[in-house]
């Protein structure tokens, strides 16, 4: 390879050469002359001797293979002859580059997201460890692979399937090394987390398993190499400092290698604790042992064995679970249920997924959409590539001569082929290089769609060596796609027509490039409809809005606990707080819900209502805890009865049949044509469970997990036993933000020790829950302007060129007495043809797609035919507005003019 | 009757020039002649093919080209081997000997 530089030593190289043959040529002519040769005589016969043009041909051979050096002139002639024609040079470049500067950048997210696995040693062999049966005893769902403890101690017993088993959860809790805590999000794990995935310190140690040993028994952290980095400078004597996890003292043993970020895609933990200590992590209910018991709080992972696959393990676990589930009846606690409840538990079984880029939440909802976007951008390289290829044909036929003039001295088709395929190749590389250069900026306002803390810490806006390696690749595959068309076409033509044709009217490949004007059209019609759908949804979901006010309201939220508090203490501060809050100047009302809104989660579980019989509800409710006040601070109507009032909130600990709200979902679904008010109902669905709350009000429905949803949903009263955090909404005079410093000194003055998780108004926590949609339209949207500009400059060139081509022909018509109109008539029906033809392609394929975009659409079917028509409309309008600028064109032909190209 | 001078075998030039460049360092034109003497003009070397010969080994690291002041007073580029070649001819004039000595040893074996 080393021999590439010859390339560019050629010069000196030749020169070399030159002089060497030369001092030969010379001496041997000497002494020819000196045995009593002419010297005339003498030159011809030693020029004879060594053949030196051969020569030189011969050792250029040496220097650089003969195929390598022609291509390298190929190349280096293409480059010349783009530099001739900046326009079509700039034109091609920019297009390429932006088709592939898209797809990077979203392979980039594609890559991170989806495709990315662990840091870890051999990923392909971890395995999600899954089990949805007790749900069917609890009926209560949205759990993500939460698994209890003692599941994954068993299954680490199965060292014939598996060579490690580890657990592992998400915890939120306050971190104090020196200054005031802060809220962090980290993992807490089983010991054997870091072994089975075969991650080391980057200083002091790792968890081990005897951290894990028994409740209580490891009081250590781990600190994230990139916590350790931002928070502590990177400080080398961190091991052996003291922090705090809430209020409870905790040692730094070590600091995690290096690029390792937890299991989690989307969230990247600060530390690593073990689960002994879960007491600490304030994930203590008080009523259960979470090492032994049967809640579901964990994830499990496990690397399967070298020698086994995922379907026999998943065979191989099946009569220990089955032990394991009839053992599990004969807890105490487990829930009383029919014979064919039992039976139906009795035959769940694990389900086990193969998991290498680890397990995450932020991957479930951004897969679908991060597909869709990369399809399309597939799409629209394509478009970018036709439309390259369309440019080469026009080239091409106006460098017809040229070519047939190449043909006529003796070049060989395949050797022209292989120049103008080299030109493609320069350029599309060229345009993968400005694309790999424009990527990291594309990524960054990628990002910038995303909610910014999982944006800021997840995800990365640099280029990566696959990343390079993926634009390489693309640009190929576009340089070879728009290049081949034009490479075939040179070697098909007759060199005799070519060399007989006038400059400028090449008949070269009309119907192929109409063929690749009608893919256009099809390519950005789906781009277009599909922007539209994304539009349509995005505006339908701002239109419909939470069903609440969202202008000039501020919410904060605090989760006590997770700072040691007990939650008899939370639940007082609570109330404390959000007496404090209403009476500040700056609000003029305000109220406290246990649970936030539009953030994605729920509290749910069934109903039970008593009428005058007593039924279960079919699906999951959505419920929250609120105090007096909350509807009417957030606008939200009261249909019936009243609201909360202080009187229904119970002092602290105390538990007694409370009331509760309904909302009109809820009231249409379960109690329609009766009298909601006056109803009894009660949280869960098994048979113990005793209705003993009164609905005392409906009110209108209003969005939970986020701005989509419209479920049936109950309010309690706040100030339960088990209040363990809150959000505070308030109605805010002027600006929300100036309210922001009085609530800080507010909790501060209450404790100094406390964080506020977030400030927030609702319309940004509104924006913030429809990132995805506004992701998705704003992408689509700009895809299908530049799939519908790239159409248009297509079929603009292409209507042009015919229309150059059949000059002449239209020149004689008018001169027969054919009228402008029936001129511009000719000419449109060509480009009519083919838009009709784009658009027919276009149809079924929508049809064909619409389902895999169903899912991500609101309001808005798929395949809705008001939304089909209006972009197919906006593309004919579009294409025949540019296809018609060449047919007046024609139509303002005279005929003289015409006649005399000849 | 055979010419007598005949084309020299495919392969063994590049073996003759390193051969010739062992005992001393020299230019295209001195190789040429020497070649010429040495095979007492039974070789007939194709003064053409020699220069790719030598830019082809001494692309290869065999040799090393440098321009130097010739017999003649004018300059011109001198060939030398390089220690990596020397290794390389002691081996190939090894296999060369083994393999004329089979050929030998056949022919004796036929003409007994």
């Amino acid at each position: 390879m080393i021999r590439v530089f010859n390339w560019f030593r050629r010069r000196s190289l030749e020169r070399g050469l030159d002089r060497e043959l030369q001092y030969h040529f010379d001496r041997r002519v000497a002494d020819l002359t000196g045995a009593g040769i002419g010297e005339p005589e003498a030159r011809r016969r030693v020029a004879a001797e060594l053949g030196l043009v051969r020569v030189r041909e011969e050792v250029r051979d040496v220097w650089l293979t003969r195929w390598f050096r022609d291509f390298l002139y190929d190349l280096r002639f293409s480059a010349r002859s783009f530099l001739r024609s900046p326009g079509f040079t700039a034109v091609t470049l920019l297009s390429l580059a932006l088709g592939i500067g898209a797809t990077t950048a979203i392979f980039s997210m594609v890559d991170q997201v989806i495709l990315h696995a662990l840091p870890v040693r051999e990923p392909e062999r971890l395995v999600l460890v899954d089990w949805n049966g007790d749900d069917l005893i609890t009926y209560v769902t949205g759990s993500i692979n939460l698994m209890p403890y003692p599941i994954c101690r068993g299954l680490q017993q199965q060292t014939r399937l598996f060579d490690g088993v580890l657990c592992r959860a998400e915890i939120q809790v306050n971190f104090t090394a020196s200054g005031d805590p802060r809220p962090v999000a980290a993992e807490i794990v089983s010991g054997s987390y870091f072994p089975v995935l075969g991650v080391g310190p980057a200083l002091g140690r790792v968890i081990e398993p005897a951290d894990d040993a028994a409740t209580g028994a490891g009081p250590v952290v781990v600190l994230s190499y990139d916590f350790w980095q931002a928070q502590f400078g990177g400080a080398a004597d961190i091991v052996g400092s003291k922090v705090l996890i809430g209020n409870h003292p905790m040692t730094v043993v070590g600091v995690a290698a290096a690029g390792f970020r937890g299991v989690d895609v989307g969230a990247v933990p600060a530390f690593w604790m073990p689960t002994s200590m879960y007491a600490d992590a304030n994930l203590d209910t008080g009523d259960e042992d979470l090492l032994n018991g049967h809640t579901r709080w964990l994830q499990i992972l496990a690397r399967l064995r070298s020698d086994v696959t995922l379907a026999q393990a998943r065979t191989g676990l099946q009569p220990w679970f089955k032990a394991w589930l009839e053992d599990s009846t004969l807890r105490p606690g487990f829930p009383r249920i029919s014979a064919d409840h039992r039976r139906e538990y009795l035959a769940t079984t694990l389900e086990l997924t193969s998991a290498p880029q680890g397990h995450s939440v932020l991957r479930r909802n951004l897969a679908q959409p991060l597909w869709l976007l990369f399809a399309a951008t597939g799409v629209l390289l394509g478009l970018a590539c036709l439309n390259v290829a369309g440019l080469f044909l026009a080239r091409g036929s106006a460098r017809g001569r040229e070519i047939g003039t190449r043909l006529a001295l003796g070049a060989s088709r395949g050797r022209i082929g292989r120049q103008l395929l080299a030109d493609s190749l320069l350029l599309a590389v060229a345009g993968g290089v400005l694309g790999a250069a424009v990527a990291p900026m594309a990524v960054r306002g990628l990002i910038a769609f995303l909610p910014h803390e999982l944006a800021a810490t997840a995800l990365r806006d640099t280029l990566s060596l696959r990343l390079l390696a993926f634009a390489f690749v693309a640009s190929l595959a576009a340089g070879l796609l728009s290049g081949v068309a034009p490479a075939l076409r040179a070697g098909g033509e007759g060199l005799v027509n070519s060399l007989r044709e006038r400059g400028g009217t090449g008949f070269g490949g009309v119907r192929l490039r109409k063929a690749i004007v009608t893919l256009q059209v099809a390519f950005s019609l789906i781009l277009v409809i599909g922007a539209a759908l994304f539009l349509r949804t995005l505006t339908g979901l701002l239109a419909k809005g939470p069903g609440f006010e969202t202008a000039g309201i501020l919410s904060f939220a605090i989760a006590p606990t997770q700072n040691g508090y007990s939650d008899a203490n939370a639940s007082r501060l609570v109330r404390r707080l959000d007496e404090q809050v209403r009476a500040l100047p700056e609000a003029r009302s305000s109220s406290a819900a246990r649970f936030a809104f539009l953030n994605g989660g729920a509290w749910s579980n069934q109903v039970t209502m008593q009428t005058d019989h007593r039924t279960v509800t079919d699906g999951i409710i959505n419920f929250n805890a609120v105090s007096p006040g909350f509807f009417s601070t957030l606008g939200v109507r009261l249909l019936a009865g009243r609201d909360f009032e202080k009187s229904d909130t119970l002092p602290v600990g105390e538990i007694a049949p409370r009331c509760a709200i309904v909302n009109e979902a809820f009231v249409k679904r379960y109690l329609a044509g009766r009298d909601p008010l006056g109803v009894l109902i009660a949280r869960g669905g098994s048979s113990d469970v005793k209705p003993n709350s009164r609905i005392v009000g409906v009110v209108a429905d209003m969005s939970y997990r986020g701005v989509r949803d419209h479920s049936e949903q109950v309010f309690f009263p706040l100030f339960e036993h088990d209040d363990t955090g809150a959000t505070f909404y308030i109605r805010v005079r002027g600006a929300a933000e100036q309210a922001i410093p009085a609530i800080r000194s507010l909790v501060r003055q209450d404790d100094p020790r406390l964080p506020i998780l977030w400030f927030r108004t609702i319309d940004e926590q509104v924006n913030r829950s429809l990132s995805t949609e506004r992701l998705l339209a704003a992408l689509s949207g700009s895809f299908g302007a530049l799939a519908l500009t790239l159409s248009l400059i297509g079929l603009y060139g292409v209507m042009s060129f015919v229309v150059t081509r059949r000059t002449r022909e239209i020149g004689i018509r008018l001169a027969l007495g054919a009228t402008r109109a029936s001129a511009i008539r000719l000419v449109l029906r060509d480009a009519v043809v083919m838009i009709a033809a784009g658009i027919a392609i276009a149809i079924p394929c929508v049809g064909a797609l619409g389902k895999l975009v169903q899912s991500q659409l609101f309001g808005v079917t798929a395949t809705d035919p008001a939304t089909i028509a209006a972009a197919a409309l906006v593309l004919a309008a579009g294409t025949l507005t540019a296809a018609f600028i060449p047919a007046w064109r024609a139509s303002n032909v005279s005929p003289t003019h015409a006649l005399r190209l000849e | 009757m055979p010419s007598p001078r005949f084309p020299i075998p495919q392969g063994t030039l590049d073996m003759l020039i390193l051969q010739i460049l062992s005992l001393d360092s020299a230019h295209g034109y001195g190789i040429a002649q020497r070649l010429q003497q040495i095979s007492r003009s039974v070789v007939q070397v194709n003064e053409g093919s020699l220069y790719p010969a030598l830019h082809r080994l001494e692309q290869k690291g065999w040799l090393r080209g440098a321009w130097k002041q010739s017999e003649t007073g004018r300059e011109a580029k001198f060939y030398s081997l390089t220690p990596a070649c020397r290794r390389q001819l002691a081996v190939e004039k090894e296999s060369w000997a083994r393999l004329s000595g089979a050929v030998d040893l056949i022919f004796e074996e036929g003409s007994r």
